[in-house]
């Protein structure tokens, strides 16, 4: 089910209203959440559940059986063995056609041929998202940060449905103390939850979509047949658009857990006004970036194996960190690009931070933009052709007042001083919620009048 | 890398959680009251275009009575008219709609000329003309193939118009009219070729005289061929434009694939009286000649074709079938390679 659908503006009041209602009596409130999420995520496949349910009771047992066993070197082998299990789900789902056509090309171009079941699978919706927090909980279980749940509090955390497509990545050690005790009644942020959701449907249905509609999809599909001018519109245009796809998922799901009385992690602080690549991510898909650093930067080794290592260690988390983003090299090379970028960053530092603040925005700026041109391109050859684009000369035919109005608001706004964009939003924020319900349904109105007759386009993360 | 951000107490810093659950429960109602006075006949539509099922039954319990109180009440209208400038669709002047096909022309259909090849008369075919516009089109089985042909035809100076309509099909005309859609695009583009790939989402039911045809039997396929004939006459321009119409290939899923045989013949059927402007490019021979498959041969190497859906093609399928619908616009049009 997609947030911005009448479906899901059926399913939401209802939830919410018996949510609340349940919520003292927890022994029935959290079955009926998990109900109410399986019921959310089964209408994309109800196969699926099957799958996020085999996850959470597989995950479940391996927390259980570590918590149980004293030596560690077992401790280490369950861990090991459940999160091989885990990164099996996603290989089988996300990259087995992946590995499998790049192992069969390889081995034609050394002129060899081998029979390989060459299948597509159906990739099911979250499931990067929902493995990721399934290891999360048993990592954390094993480093005793966090004691094994219950099962169905385990299976509440997993299917939780405002984060469960397409995250944010929230740590067990985040939610799972909020379903200690029934969330307090007299302590909603019903503000900002209505304020996050009317946000986020702006940036995803009127700004995200009308960009890919005019510039994005026309421009990355045949580069060749746009000049200099326009490809560099469609690059910054993009540049607003996955910003603005991405991050207005976040706003309705961190809105939608708030209006029901949870909280999830920040997953975005203004990723364009960054100075650096170590600044942009803990700016972009910061629980992304956390779990990065926690679950592989750190297991590797981190920076306390002295500066090679380090680089090492900075390269290779990018690099899957990039592959996690989809079975495809545009995804692993955008992922090299930005562990290269990291590990430059670290060897030069001292140099990097005497450069004028403007002139490491504006670098930062552009690499990033270079980076989403290799991200949103088909195949290597696409990326190739939009790349001698930017560089070809000819007339600007994509060019128009809405189009870069919308680039130079979602950039612009990230480069205002944060204290007054974040003042401004809380004051709108301690509004009446009926006052914000008010307006949430006349942009709700709005936004529903600049949806295309075929609907809004998925959201971006939805294929990772 | 990161630090430990999560800024999971910012709601509680700014002193937001100061609300109690019913204000969220009353404003999320209040939203939803005021979205079914102004827009409740949406929720009515969004179930009428959704697949039959549980999912559809239910969505149309709560959008029906939703749309009855806003047909019944001033606002709705005056939301859509308030609201009608933000809206991307392009106006259709019903222009070649379906509804106004004839259930049943009367007389002898008479034979014309362009139902014959120069190949079946023995006659010399007539010398390619330069090819300047293309229109690919049709619903999301047109896409990545439009890119394709997009791709293949960079550089020689045709002009491709690339017009996917996800979603809809020529059975679900209350989404999408395609005998309107085709005439706007026919007078917008004036292309010399339009590359037609359509029938993801088909079998829904005709309504025709008050009645209900449902599918997929001999009267669905004459209501869908019908359909499909009115487009190919729009699309071929009175003889001045060629029309490449893609059949479905199997797909994976048994029901699915009832269905496409039936789109398929209907398709036979539809371009009999055309066969000199409107070729049907058969898709089953090529990728699925055996039953459904995910993999082919395509110059020599193992390769998949098919997207995990089982219903659609990747970009290497597109790009093959692109290859196949190029080769057959090649013979009719002189296109710089």
């Amino acid at each position: 089910m997609l947030f911005p659908t009448v479906q899901f503006a059926i399913f939401f009041p209802i939830v919410l209203a018996l949510s609340w209602a349940l919520m003292p009596r927890q022994a029935l409130w959290k079955p009926f959440i998990i109900v109410a999420s399986y019921v959310f995520y089964a209408c994309a496949n109800p196969k699926f559940a099957l799958l996020l349910g085999g996850v959470t009771l597989g995950n479940q047992a391996a927390a259980v059986l570590i918590h149980r066993t004293g030596s560690e070197t077992r401790r280490k082998w369950i861990l090991g063995v459940t999160v091989a299990l885990d990164l099996g789900v996603l290989a089988v789902f996300k990259y087995y056609a992946f590995f499998v056509q790049s192992f069969a090309d390889g081995l034609d171009d050394v002129g060899l041929t081998f029979p390989l079941p060459l299948l597509t699978i159906a990739l099911p919706v979250g499931v990067s998202f929902f493995t990721f927090q399934a290891i999360s909980y048993v990592v954390d279980v094993k480093r005793r940060l966090v004691a094994p749940a219950s099962t169905v509090d385990v299976a509440v955390y997993l299917s939780f449905f405002p984060h469960l497509v397409a995250g944010p990545i929230v740590r067990a050690r985040e939610f799972l103390p909020q379903l200690a005790a029934p969330r307090d009644p007299n302590r909603v942020a019903v503000g900002s939850g209505l304020a996050l959701v009317g946000l986020g449907l702006v940036k995803k249905v009127v700004i995200a979509d009308y960009l890919a509609r005019t510039v994005v999809d026309p421009v990355f599909a045949v580069p060749q047949s746009y000049s200099a001018p326009d490809a560099w519109l469609a690059a910054y245009a993009y540049t607003a658009q996955i910003y603005c796809d991405f991050s207005g998922y976040t706003d309705i799901a961190i809105g939608l857990a708030l209006l029901m009385g949870y909280v999830f992690p920040q997953n975005f602080r203004s990723p364009y006004r960054s100075l650096g690549f170590r600044d942009f991510w803990r700016r972009w898909h910061m629980t992304l970036s956390r779990f990065l650093r926690d679950f592989l930067y750190i297991p590797l080794g981190g920076n306390r194996k002295g500066k090679w290592k380090t680089y090492r260690n900075l390269f290779l988390t990018m690099l899957l960190g990039g592959l996690w983003h989809g079975a495809a090299w545009t995804f692993v090379l955008w992922g090299a690009f930005h562990g290269l970028g990291l590990c430059l960053e670290h060897a030069f530092s001292r140099h990097w931070e005497r450069v004028w603040k403007w002139l490491r925005w504006l670098i930062t700026f552009h690499l990033v933009v270079f980076g989403w041109i290799l991200f949103r391109s088909q195949s290597l050859d696409e990326a190739g052709h939009m790349l001698a684009q930017l560089a070809s000369p000819g007339a600007a035919t994509l060019w128009s007042a809405p189009v870069v109005a919308a680039i130079v608001v979602v950039i612009g706004l990230q480069l205002l001083p944060s204290r007054g964009v974040e003042n401004f939003q809380i004051r709108i924020e301690r509004l009446r919620p009926a006052v914000i319900a008010g307006g949430l349904a006349i942009l709700i109105l709005i936004v529903g009048a600049t949806v295309p007759s075929q609907g809004v386009a998925p959201f971006i993360y939805f294929r990772f | 890398m990161a630090r430990d951000d999560s800024l999971m107490e910012r709601f509680e810093q700014h002193g937001l959680s100061r609300f109690r659950a019913r204000d969220a429960v009353w404003a999320v109602l209040l939203v939803s009251t005021l979205l079914v006075v102004l827009a409740g006949d949406s929720a009515r539509r969004a179930g009428e275009q959704m697949n039959p099922g549980i999912g559809r039954d239910l969505v149309l319990l709560v959008g029906k009575p939703a749309g009855a109180i806003a047909d019944a009440l001033p606002f709705a209208r005056l939301a859509d008219k308030a609201t009608a400038w933000a809206s991307p669709d392009e106006a259709l002047n019903g222009q070649g709609s379906f509804a106004t096909l004839a259930a049943s022309p009367a007389g002898i259909p008479p034979v014309t000329p362009d139902a014959f090849t120069p190949a079946q008369l023995g006659t010399k075919p007539p010398a390619p003309r330069p090819l300047k516009r293309v229109l690919v089109t049709g619903d999301s089985m047109s896409t990545p193939l439009d890119t394709s042909v997009a791709r293949a035809l960079a550089g020689t100076g045709v002009k491709v118009t690339r017009e996917p309509h996800l979603g809809s099909g020529i059975s679900k005309s209350f989404l999408v009219d395609w005998g309107e859609l085709s005439s706007t695009q026919v007078r917008k583009l004036h292309p010399d070729a339009v590359v037609v790939f359509i029938g993801a989402n088909e079998g829904f039911p005709f309504e025709r005289d008050g009645r209900e045809i449902k599918c997929c039997g001999a009267p669905w396929a004459a209501e869908y061929a019908n359909r499909v004939r009115a487009m190919m006459n729009t699309y071929r321009a009175d003889g001045r434009a060629r029309v490449y119409w893609v059949k479905l290939p199997t797909v994976r899923s048994k029901p699915r694939s009832a269905i496409g045989r039936v789109v398929n013949a209907a398709i036979d059927v539809a371009a009999e009286p055309w066969k000199s402007q409107v070729r049907v490019i058969d898709t089953i021979a090529t990728f699925t000649p055996n039953g459904y498959r995910d993999a082919m041969e395509i110059d020599g190497q193992d390769t998949i074709v098919r997207q995990p859906d089982g219903i659609h093609f990747n970009d290497a399928g597109s790009a093959y079938l692109a290859r196949i619908v190029l080769d057959r616009v090649r013979q009719d049009f002189a296109v710089e390679r």
